[in-house]
């Protein structure tokens, strides 16, 4: 069959009804914009064809001829033609905005919206009877523009727009109060606006069609979702006698028969609720929303696809909605849609994004989708045609991946170690952004090894792509993947971290600690943080290349303002401290410093810092500076003296965080210690004075790390410090009697 | 397990405790008219009974023209008559507009116009399925139908049947009664379902007078 006959027999016909219509004679231009209308309706290819014909400016003209020629239409026969040329030539152009977006852009570009909201929409309609089906036609043909993302947008703070919008909202036609909700659905976007909305008392008017037709209802349902999104204080505003008769009538229709109307009054519910902690907290609303949701997602359409959406912005960083919908199966549900096969991608990425968020926080969530095999549907994701589904298959992995089933499973080396690093480390190489983002989200959890074995990871080159990727120009990037670095070597053995040492490079490192970014900064001192941690050579890494990463280290400090980057940084000169004499001094070097136009050095305003995390790694610091073990401890001792931080570190005695207090208690007792030789515990110096490198986003501080399953002493670090502290700080108080 | 035994006169005497209202039936009958579409009736019943119906009974004229329409075959006449109704319609319902564009080309193929068949299947239909993935099935069996020499005794010549064109006019009337907020089924095969269901129930507990013709309602006797 030849392809050209078709369009031809297509171009000719078109060509003909474009002539028709810039006839001289009514008759002849109705019939031509009738014709054309059923031309393109439902056809998206005749749309188009049509649009390179020229057709939307032509009836655009049509239509504002026809609007001009009311004023002048003298008699019935007149007014007919002249209406039904309004009516059809507004189907034709509202056609073309449906769902067609070259279609709106031409529109738009016709001012056919200004065109159409003037001659059909306008109250004056002098000479026109029945004038009811040019409103209707014309409030269609608006709508379809403002459903589209093109839409001009609506300007709420002119007080002639917020006029004609309530006149459309009062008005007793569907269509016509259909075009006003769909107007705040899809323009009111910032908090100014809604509470602009809010003040003229749209809301009052939007319960009302809360009980009228369906497609009112439905309207209705997405304004009100849009006035009250992320708008605390509108939402705190809405109270009075109205407040509860709307919302139990929002509660009803959650109950109500179509589908896409319980979904639309579950959001709106769920928008409320995130933005205001005082409505609808209780358990019974809270079941019956999560209940509701599950239900849709057996709807086979688009309802369904957009349930587990709604979900996730139920129970996202709930805890106790998280629970909630666990009790109620909520887990197997989304595993049972999962195992459909063939789903939709939107469906695709709504689940595993709802399963991502059911398993954030809890462990019996994570334990449970372990059992029901879930990840290997989400791993078979992580290859998907769509990028949207990739990216949620990883958020998934790094959600499940919390879980201490998962790393003591990765730990004895099951099939799970190889099937699920490999996709992950191609992944680092996507097309999408965002992709690799989430990838690295989940490689920072899977990274974390406690029997010091990241072969696989390692051996697949891991290491190069997550200095390549650390190296973006896309600071979120860069920022993510100096996390999994991060995790990737704390507690490393020595070949590991050398092998990642060699691939990132002292400059690199250096570059990365004064990069703009404060959360890149603050990621790449952790880093580096737990590079030196470890044993002794360890600490050399810093001095690699004349000491730069030392001395970025060293300047960032001064001038940092984050409490974050402090911190690191900190625990970073801890570290170094812990080594030779001559790692010692170096840090003495760096404190002692002096930032410009600062008086003294940067601890002292660590030590008075408001933030217990850093008066603790900052005391840290000077524990190991002055470990009695140490020869040069003393001459160290009286250089912190004169600097006045050893004062400082007396005063905070006691302190009300307790990891500081026993700090310092212990500080205070190595300042008293050089007059008496005591012996230097190895064990205690080993114990004590290592401040540990840091997981990122790992473990559920609520699971326990069984201290079975690890080797050495590493576990200890990472659970409660003070309770190993308790013991040694006993030992030494034994010691000094 | 002995199931109890209710004699005819103890369940016509149970019925007749039950009360219904008449308006409520006048309502339920009103809603079948209406939503199948008799107008005449509607009106008459109306008229007779008082009861006014739940939709404007113009639109239902505008409705039943369209059914009409596509149960004659004129699809042509169907569409440009939906877009008169409501413009959106077919706009937004992507298979619903398949489907008449598909009753199109049965239509030509039945009245044996081949060439403008192979035109039609060509410039309107092979598009639809280029647009959408799921009608491509639908598609290539439609068009199968210009393979055959005797299309009445092919594999695919159910096409052909009055009771495509059936399915077609029903689709067309659910969607145009969705478009006016109503509700696209009746409320009495609800109703009739509910009644079979509850007898099934009933049964596994009782012997009972049942209704077993739905058409005349009749209570039939236990069977003992």
């Amino acid at each position: 069959m030849p392809t050209t006959t078709a369009s031809a027999v297509c171009t000719t016909v078109g060509n003909n009804i474009l002539l028709r219509l810039t006839s001289g004679e009514r008759d002849v231009k109705l019939k031509a914009l009738r014709e054309l209308k059923n031309q393109i309706i439902g056809n998206r290819t005749k749309k188009l064809s049509f649009l390179k014909l020229g057709a939307v400016p032509a009836v655009a003209g049509i239509l504002s001829d026809a609007v001009s020629a009311v004023d002048v239409a003298d008699n019935d026969e007149n007014d007919r033609i002249v209406k039904d040329i309004i009516v059809q030539s507004a189907a034709v152009l509202g056609s073309f905005a449906c769902g067609f977006e070259a279609g709106v852009r031409a529109v738009l570009d016709a001012g056919a919206d200004i065109l159409i909201q003037r001659g059909c929409l306008v109250e004056e309609m002098p000479l026109l009877k029945s004038y009811m089906e040019v409103v209707d036609a014309g409030a269609r043909s608006l709508k379809m523009i403002y459903q589209s993302k093109m839409a001009p947008k609506y300007d709420f703070l002119q007080e002639e727009n917020m006029e004609f919008l309530l006149s459309l909202l009062n008005n007793e036609s569907e269509n016509v109060s259909g075009l006003g909700a769909s107007i705040i659905s899809h323009s009111c976007k910032t908090s100014l606006e809604q509470k602009l909305l809010f003040d003229a008392g749209v809301l009052k008017r939007l319960t009302s069609l809360l009980g009228g037709s369906l497609i009112q209802r439905d309207a209705s349902l997405e304004s009100i979702a849009t006035i009250f999104k992320n708008n605390p204080e509108v939402v705190s505003q809405f109270v009075g006698p109205d407040t509860g008769r709307t919302l139990s009538c929002i509660i009803e229709i959650v109950k109500d028969r179509f589908a896409r109307t319980r979904l639309l009054a579950s959001l709106c519910l769920i928008v409320i609720r995130n933005a205001s902690p005082c409505y609808l907290q209780d358990v019974g609303i809270k079941t019956k929303l999560i209940n509701n949701l599950l239900e849709l997602l057996d709807d086979p359409g688009r309802v369904g696809d957009e349930a587990s959406f709604a979900f996730s912005s139920l129970i996202a960083e709930k805890e106790d909605m998280q629970k909630l919908a666990f009790e109620v199966n909520g887990v197997d549900k989304l595993y049972n849609h999962l195992q459909k096969g063939s789903l939709h991608p939107r469906r695709f990425e709504g689940i595993l994004l709802a399963l991502a968020d059911m398993c954030s926080k809890l462990e019996c969530c994570r334990s449970r989708c372990l059992s029901l095999q879930v990840l290997k549907l989400v791993v078979d994701a992580l290859a998907h045609d769509s990028s949207d589904v990739r990216s949620a298959a990883c958020m998934c992995l790094r959600s499940v991946s919390r879980s201490i089933k998962f790393i003591q499973n990765l730990s004895a080396g099951s099939f799970m170690n190889e099937t699920i690093v490999i996709p992950l480390v191609r992944l680092l190489d996507d097309t999408s952004t965002a992709v690799q983002v989430a990838a690295l989200g989940a490689i920072s959890n899977i990274v974390v090894d406690f029997t010091t074995r990241r072969s696989t990871f390692i051996r697949l080159g891991g290491v190069k792509l997550l200095v390549q990727l650390s190296k973006s120009m896309d600071s979120t990037i860069r920022l993510n993947a100096l996390r999994a670095l991060r995790n990737l070597i704390f507690l490393a053995e020595d070949k590991c971290k050398e092998e990642i040492f060699m691939e990132l490079t002292a400059s690199l490192l250096a570059s990365l600690i004064c990069d703009p970014e404060p959360s890149v900064q603050e990621q790449a001192l952790a880093l580096v943080r737990n590079l030196v941690d470890g044993r002794i050579n360890s600490v050399e890494y810093i001095f690699a290349e004349d000491g730069i990463i030392l001395d970025a280290v060293g300047r960032q400090l001064r001038i940092a303002s984050k409490a974050e980057i402090e911190i690191q940084g900190m625990y970073v000169l801890g570290n170094v401290a812990t080594g030779k004499e001559s790692h010692k001094e170096a840090v003495m070097d760096q404190l002692l410093l002096r930032a410009e136009n600062k008086a003294q050095s940067c601890i002292i305003k660590f030590l008075q810092s408001n933030d217990s995390r850093l008066r603790t790694a900052a005391v840290w610091a000077v524990l190991n500076l002055t470990c009695s073990s140490s020869p040069g401890s003393s001459g160290r001792l009286v250089k912190l003296h004169d600097a006045g931080i050893v004062s400082h570190v007396k005063n905070m005695v006691n302190d009300p965080c307790l990891d500081v207090k026993l700090r310092v208690k212990t500080a205070l007792e190595q300042f008293n210690s050089f007059d008496d030789s005591l012996a230097s515990t190895s064990c205690l110096q080993f114990l004590t004075v290592r401040a540990v490198g840091e997981l990122s986003h790992v473990v559920d501080p609520s699971s326990k790390i069984p201290c079975d399953s690890i080797s050495n002493s590493c576990y200890v670090y990472v659970t409660d410090f003070c309770v190993i502290y308790s013991h040694v700080a006993n030992s030494i108080n034994s010691q000094c009697l | 397990m002995s199931k109890k035994v209710i004699t005819r006169e103890e369940w016509e005497k149970k019925l007749n405790d039950v009360k219904i209202r008449k308006e409520d039936m006048n309502k339920l009958v009103m809603n079948f008219l209406v939503t199948e579409g008799y107008v005449d009736a509607a009106e008459k019943f109306r008229m007779e009974s008082g009861t006014e119906p739940d939709i404007d009974l113009a639109t239902i004229t505008d409705r039943m023209a369209v059914k009409k329409a596509v149960q004659c075959g004129n699809v042509e006449d169907a569409i440009e008559k939906v877009n008169d109704l409501n413009p959106e319609i077919l706009d937004t319902n992507p298979q619903l507009f398949f489907h008449l564009q598909q009753q199109r080309l049965i239509e030509l193929i039945r009245n044996g116009k081949v060439e403008e068949a192979l035109e039609f299947a060509q410039e309107e239909l092979a598009p639809r399925g280029e647009e959408n993935q799921s009608f491509l099935e639908e598609l290539e069996r439609t068009v199968a139908l210009l393979a055959f020499e005797d299309v009445s005794n092919c594999p695919v010549g159910d096409l052909l049947d009055i009771s495509q064109r059936l399915k077609t006019a029903s689709e067309v009337n659910a969607a145009i009664l969705t478009s006016q907020s109503h509700e696209k089924d009746p409320k009495l095969p609800s109703l009739l379902k509910m009644l079979l269901w509850a007898q099934n129930q009933l049964d596994e507990k009782a012997a009972y007078p049942r209704i077993n013709d739905l058409a005349t309602a009749t209570l039939e006797d236990p069977a003992i």
